[in-house]
């Protein structure tokens, strides 16, 4: 298995003395799903903002896709890193002046230089997979939330990405919307798309990731198996968030 | 009540207050309000229609709408007015056909040159000095030309003030401030005396051009200032959206903050296009014969003269229905964004 994702002592402080992140290392191979958990402010999402260059870090070095990115790399370096990485964030952050179409064909458009017709047709084509094809030409605040990330996730694969992040994608859900959201990444990660997702649904940690990885104040404190994880976690402090989300 | 100002407390302001609030003394006082205000409105309309002598206004019409354009020109800017008013009737009434709305926006930027070849001539119309411009004509094409020189200067301006570059930041908060600071006359002097001055020898640009090329000056600063609220009020997290598809900066300025901005800051910028719209009257101090300036000249002639009520009751009335037509059609507008694309 080819690793697609390396980090190496990742490091950022935000205030002196405060670590965000502290000495992150670890690999994610191709096709894999990696689960980041941790209680709130424990730098997860800081850590997968660094991987698409939203966060800077201040040490360590990180190897996306072949790219290598280094504290001092320049914004051209970055969005190569972007033009092959998707993010779907916790707020879905669709654009809501244009149409779902529009949200969805602006990159391939913009950035890939893909002609008009062809993008159309491929953004319908990922509509359709994640089955809100009729919503194409209605406008983001006539969606539901459910419907408006998985927008997002059908926006974040029109560039054709070969590493996804999902950055707490059901958080600012409905309970009963979640289970769309969550359905849809399921069938992504069958299909074979690497992806990393902040989450805290045990379930789709448990059924699909092949790695959770535990952080806490900046710290990596555990990467382990779910199986491992969820039923004999190594770390005092893992086995005590687990209790408490239960 | 008691402790903010105790004076207030006394026996006499609870006696007042007693009287004013006492149910018979407040029917009492609307009763004179009621008397007051019919009294006034019987007065002005007695005076509207019976006293005064309208003809200042009904014998020069043609003067009002196009100054002392020539007579048998003169259906060159009354096709203007009707390119104008069927946009505008278009884009409040018109159908709601997708290619429709969108080009709509190249139809109203369209008028301003459509407006400036017609006046001007040329191409096969005869050639108009733009000294004979005048009246409603002027006033429309003054504001017309400097909205649509300044919207992209404000919009310019809005982004370099929030630039990462030093310099460019530093001076375009320069050029806003000092513009801010001064007062619009001051601008249009500035424009009609000063820029002749450093212009090179044999270089000349027209007193109305001038007029234009001040008013552009002063309301990009304003507008600039509205857009900039626009782009505030825009979260991060869009940004963080389109930097995550891979835009670059321009990019997203082009593609997500500016039509978002617009959208909000177009209750504010319409505001200036009416302030626009009104400021231009200021030109006749300075010699234009726009609206204003028409009416003062003609005050001037013998046969009218002492008649400035009536020419001032129908100026007002002129600026206030062309300053609805425009609130009404940006309220339109909104609407439309709004209902569209519910935000």
């Amino acid at each position: 298995m080819k690793p697609i994702l390396t980090a190496k002592n990742l490091t950022k402080s935000y205030a002196k003395g405060i670590l965000a992140l502290n000495k992150v290392s670890f690999t994610l191979d191709q096709g894999k799903v990696l689960v980041v958990m941790g209680p709130s402010g424990s730098g997860k999402s800081t850590l997968i903002r660094t991987i698409n260059g939203l966060e800077t870090f201040d040490k360590g070095e990180l190897n996306v896709l072949g790219i290598k990115i280094r504290p001092d790399s320049d914004e051209r370096k970055i969005q190569k890193v972007r033009r092959r990485v998707g993010m779907v964030f916790q707020q879905f952050n669709l654009f809501p002046h244009l149409s779902i179409l529009e949200n969805i064909t602006l990159a391939p458009i913009q950035v890939q230089k893909r002609n008009k017709k062809e993008a159309e047709e491929y953004g319908i084509n990922l509509l359709c997979q994640m089955g809100i094809e009729s919503h194409a030409k209605k406008y983001p605040g006539q969606l539901s939330g459910g419907e408006q990330q998985r927008v997002a996730i059908a926006r974040s694969l029109a560039l054709q990405p070969e590493l996804l992040l999902f950055d707490e994608p059901t958080s600012a859900l409905d309970p009963e919307r979640i289970n769309e959201v969550l359905d849809a990444m399921r069938r992504l990660a069958d299909q074979g798309m690497t992806m990393i997702v902040v989450t805290h649904e045990i379930k789709f940690a448990k059924e699909v990731s092949d790695q959770v990885l535990f952080i806490d104040s900046g710290k990596i404190l555990e990467i382990s198996s779910p199986e491992v994880f969820f039923s004999n976690a190594s770390h005092e402090r893992s086995r005590k968030f687990l209790n408490q989300i239960n | 009540m008691n402790n903010i100002n105790p004076n207030l407390n006394t026996n006499s302001f609870i006696k007042i207050k007693k009287f004013l609030l006492s149910k018979s003394k407040y029917n009492f006082c609307n009763f004179i309000f009621f008397v007051i205000s019919i009294s006034l409105i019987f007065n002005f309309l007695t005076w509207i229609f019976i006293n005064s002598n309208w003809k200042v206004v009904t014998s020069n019409l043609n003067l009002y709408a196009f100054g002392s354009f020539p007579p048998d020109q003169q259906w060159r800017p009354t096709l203007w007015f009707f390119s104008l008013l069927s946009i505008t009737f278009i884009t409040v009434y018109g159908p709601k056909w997708n290619w429709l709305r969108k080009n709509l926006i190249f139809g109203w930027i369209g008028t301003v040159p459509l407006g400036i070849y017609l006046l001007n001539g040329g191409l096969g119309l005869n050639p108009v000095m733009t000294r004979h411009w005048g009246g409603l004509t002027l006033t429309i094409l003054i504001t017309s030309c400097s909205i649509l020189f300044s919207l992209p200067i404000g919009i310019l301006l809005a982004l370099c003030r929030r630039s990462s570059i030093f310099l460019i930041q530093k001076l375009s908060s320069f050029y806003i401030d000092v513009m801010r600071a001064v007062p619009l006359i001051a601008v249009l002097f500035f424009g009609q005396l000063l820029i002749p001055l450093f212009l090179p020898v044999g270089l000349e640009i027209d007193r109305v051009w001038r007029a234009i090329i001040a008013f552009t000056f002063f309301v990009s600063a304003y507008i600039a200032e509205d857009i900039r609220g626009g782009l505030q009020s825009i979260s991060n997290n869009q940004i963080e959206a389109a930097k995550s598809l891979g835009l670059n900066k321009h990019q997203i300025n082009i593609f997500i903050l500016i039509p978002q901005a617009l959208r909000v800051a177009l209750p504010a910028i319409t505001n200036q296009l009416i302030g626009l719209f009104q400021n231009t009257s200021l030109m006749s101090i300075l010699g234009l014969m726009e609206l204003l300036g028409v009416s003062r000249s003609i005050l001037a002639n013998p046969e009218f003269i002492g008649q400035y009520i009536e020419v001032y009751i129908w100026l007002a009335s002129v600026y206030w229905l062309f300053c609805t037509i425009m609130a009404f059609v940006s309220k339109k507008l909104e609407q439309k964004l709004t209902i569209n694309k519910g935000y």
